[in-house]
């Protein structure tokens, strides 16, 4: 049987060459134009190749989202740009417009996988879609375990699912709050994610007040303890969502579902979900996160009342760029100091380390380190690598 | 150029100005003021045969598995009857129309995704002869697709615009958490100065624009158009059939909270 993908988002190509190292087996990135994270870094054609080049020796994907709402001003650049990408050596887009699956299959010979845009829902769709050529499907968020099972049942090409991270709050692709308030184009990636934003409701022009005030903003996914089942139904891929997210959110949360693949594979009779994985992901969060719509729930226990908690900011200490005669060599990402006790983890591999020592980039002992992106060098007997982590020891 | 009503109430002899209608099925269509029984429907389409009305159906609901048995019915069931066409969101309609063998026409209406011309024409070449086009995009671009296809094609020019659908009752959840006991009919958000209606029916919730989209200057521009689609959601009867009538006879007005949308606002999504 072929083992389950694990599909990690990636903003830019630190970000991807992270998601590799720490599990992943494929990564999805943004490129020039044409995906829905305009905002985000995205990778020019030459770092797309270098992404590649990068992922492909080692044995790991690069699909890229093609996925926004086309306009008749972009017509003209869309052969273009897919061959480009083909080029590039991709290994798959991710599209939701048919007319770019359709060009991308007459024109290019990238496979082609429909975006969870296209709120695909039932194995009519996937099967419409099959019929076309593709290769994927990214089911819509709003399925159930049973409605996947179905699906899987009824047709015939890979079937993708979201495991981990936001939600919009409604069907994706059929939302445009953010073109009307901002006039910011959700389906061109603008989202400025109004659903998150505090509104005031009123009934029959009554204002309802309550403790907190009326918002659409969801909990998190999270299907940590869900994955044997998934890998059993036989789902191609497992996606986390977060393209704009750091690399330390992408380490943490890649290695973390590949530590759940790779146990249950490993044995699958005598696996057990260990309960502290989901502290772990939780410490990365900015919101609650459970199963949403995989249980069949979508009732108050969803919703998100509670604003945003920041603490992925907090836990994340410095990543190791060198590691010489026994120092490392760290960049900053958040203030520590000496004396604290800290954890240091890679993609197999956690520790637990006391700072005694901190060396700046002249030469001195100093005490704290305290500006953002400062190299300084700590001694520590062990071998670390470059792309391990620090991070405080809760 | 024909007009085509979105109705607000069963009694479609309020819009007998019109020259078509498109109406919801209950269990099948989001986003409507009014849901109709396949019963219903039938009797409607001899009335309006006999009229030289058209019709056309919206099964606009995003389909999951449950859906598709009675989806099926009710293709199969309208097969028999005269309607003109079936607006789609979900592309099981697509497949089911070539599985069926059912020899009405579609309508393309992913609502935020009809926003180009070679999209036009690929669904085109999928034996779909209609688009009803996005709100989201600017009357030039509204112009070069009709310039660029040939589908017969629609736009909302009157009503308030759908502007988010979810399968979460997000009105229901809240008041749940809260424990908040109401009996309200209806609901509207407040954010900046707007109110936003909005509805949780048994299907989904609704968020609707705060203005009511008004481009009945915009007919003569848009002269090579098929259809205008005039949304009654949310409107009192009376000021509907005046609203037809100045449309029939381009008669301009522009109300207080009227506003011309994205007709003249091109949307952005690069924020650098």
């Amino acid at each position: 049987m072929k083992k389950i993908e694990l599909l990690s988002p990636a903003g830019d190509l630190e970000r991807l060459k992270i998601a590799c190292l720490y599990g992943a087996d494929a990564v999805y990135i943004g490129g020039p134009i044409f995906g829905l994270r305009a905002n985000a870094n995205n990778f020019t054609f030459e770092e797309i190749k270098e992404g590649c080049k990068f992922a492909h020796e080692l044995g790991k994907k690069v699909h890229v989202t093609v996925n926004i709402a086309l306009h008749n001003k972009e017509l003209k650049y869309i052969k273009e740009y897919l061959k480009k990408l083909e080029e590039c050596g991709i290994d798959a887009i991710i599209v939701s417009d048919p007319y770019i699956i359709d060009t991308a299959l007459k024109e290019t010979k990238i496979p082609v996988h429909v975006s969870t845009q296209a709120s695909t829902l039932n194995y009519e769709s996937v099967d419409f879609f099959e019929k076309q050529g593709v290769s994927r499907v990214v089911l819509g968020r709003e399925t159930s375990k049973e409605e996947i099972k179905e699906i899987l049942d009824k047709t015939n090409v890979e079937i993708e699912c979201f495991i981990h991270g936001a939600m919009c709050s409604s069907y994706s692709g059929r939302c445009v709050l953010s073109n009307f308030f901002t006039n910011r184009d959700a389906n061109r990636g603008g989202c400025a994610q109004i659903c998150r934003w505090d509104f005031d409701l009123y009934g029959d022009d009554k204002n309802i007040t309550s403790e907190k005030p009326f918002t659409f903003c969801t909990k998190d996914l999270s299907m940590i303890n869900h994955i044997p089942e998934m890998i059993d139904m036989g789902i191609s891929s497992l996606k986390i969502e977060g393209r704009m997210r750091s690399i330390y959110y992408i380490a943490t949360v890649v290695s973390t579902y590949r530590k759940v693949i790779d146990s249950y594979y490993d044995d699958p009779n005598n696996y057990k979900y260990d309960q502290k994985l989901k502290k772990v992901l939780d410490a990365v969060a900015n919101r609650d996160s459970i199963a949403q719509f995989f249980d069949g729930n979508y009732d108050e226990s969803t919703q998100y009342y509670n604003g945003r908690m920041e603490l992925s900011n907090q836990d994340f200490l410095g990543v190791v760029i060198d590691y010489n005669d026994k120092y490392a060599i760290i960049e900053q990402r958040n203030y520590f100091k000496k004396g604290d006790t800290i954890e240091i983890f890679g993609p197999n591999n956690c520790l637990t380390y006391k700072v005694d020592e901190i060396i700046d980039e002249d030469g001195n002992t100093i005490d704290v380190v305290r500006h953002p992106r400062q190299i300084v060098k700590i001694p520590i007997d062990f071998k670390v690598n470059k792309y391990d982590m620090l991070r405080i020891k809760r | 150029m024909k007009l085509i009503i979105m109705p607000n109430n069963k009694d479609l002899s309020i819009y007998r100005n019109a020259d078509a209608y498109l109406l919801g099925i209950d269990g099948l269509s989001v986003n409507q003021s009014v849901y109709f029984k396949m019963d219903e429907i039938k009797s409607i389409a001899k009335e309006l045969k006999d009229s030289n009305k058209e019709l056309f159906i919206s099964l606009n609901k995003n389909m999951h598995n449950n859906d598709l048995k009675y989806l099926k019915e009710v293709l199969l069931e309208l097969n028999d009857i005269d309607i003109n066409g079936v607006f789609f969101y979900d592309v099981s309609i697509v497949n089911l129309k070539e599985k069926l063998n059912l020899n009405y026409d579609l309508v393309w209406n992913q609502e935020h995704f009809s926003t180009n011309y070679s999209t036009c024409n690929y669904w085109y070449s999928k034996g779909v002869n209609y688009v009803c086009l996005s709100n989201e995009i600017t009357l030039r671009e509204i112009k070069e697709i009709i310039d660029n296809t040939k589908m017969k094609t629609m736009v909302m020019l009157y009503g308030y615009i759908p502007m988010f659908t979810s399968k979460r009752k997000i009105i229901n959840n809240y008041k749940n958490y809260f424990n908040i006991n109401d009996n309200f009919n209806n609901y509207k958000i407040y954010k900046e100065g707007n109110y936003y209606p909005i509805i949780n029916d048994k299907n989904v919730t609704t968020v609707y624009s705060s203005k009511i989209l008004n481009g009945i200057e915009e007919l003569d521009e848009l002269n090579k158009l098929d259809y205008v689609l005039i949304n009654s959601y949310g409107i009192d009867d009376n000021k509907i059939k005046d609203v037809i009538d100045c449309f029939k006879n381009r008669k301009v007005f522009f109300d207080e909270n009227n506003d011309k949308g994205f007709l003249y606002k091109e949307t952005v999504y690069k924020v650098k």
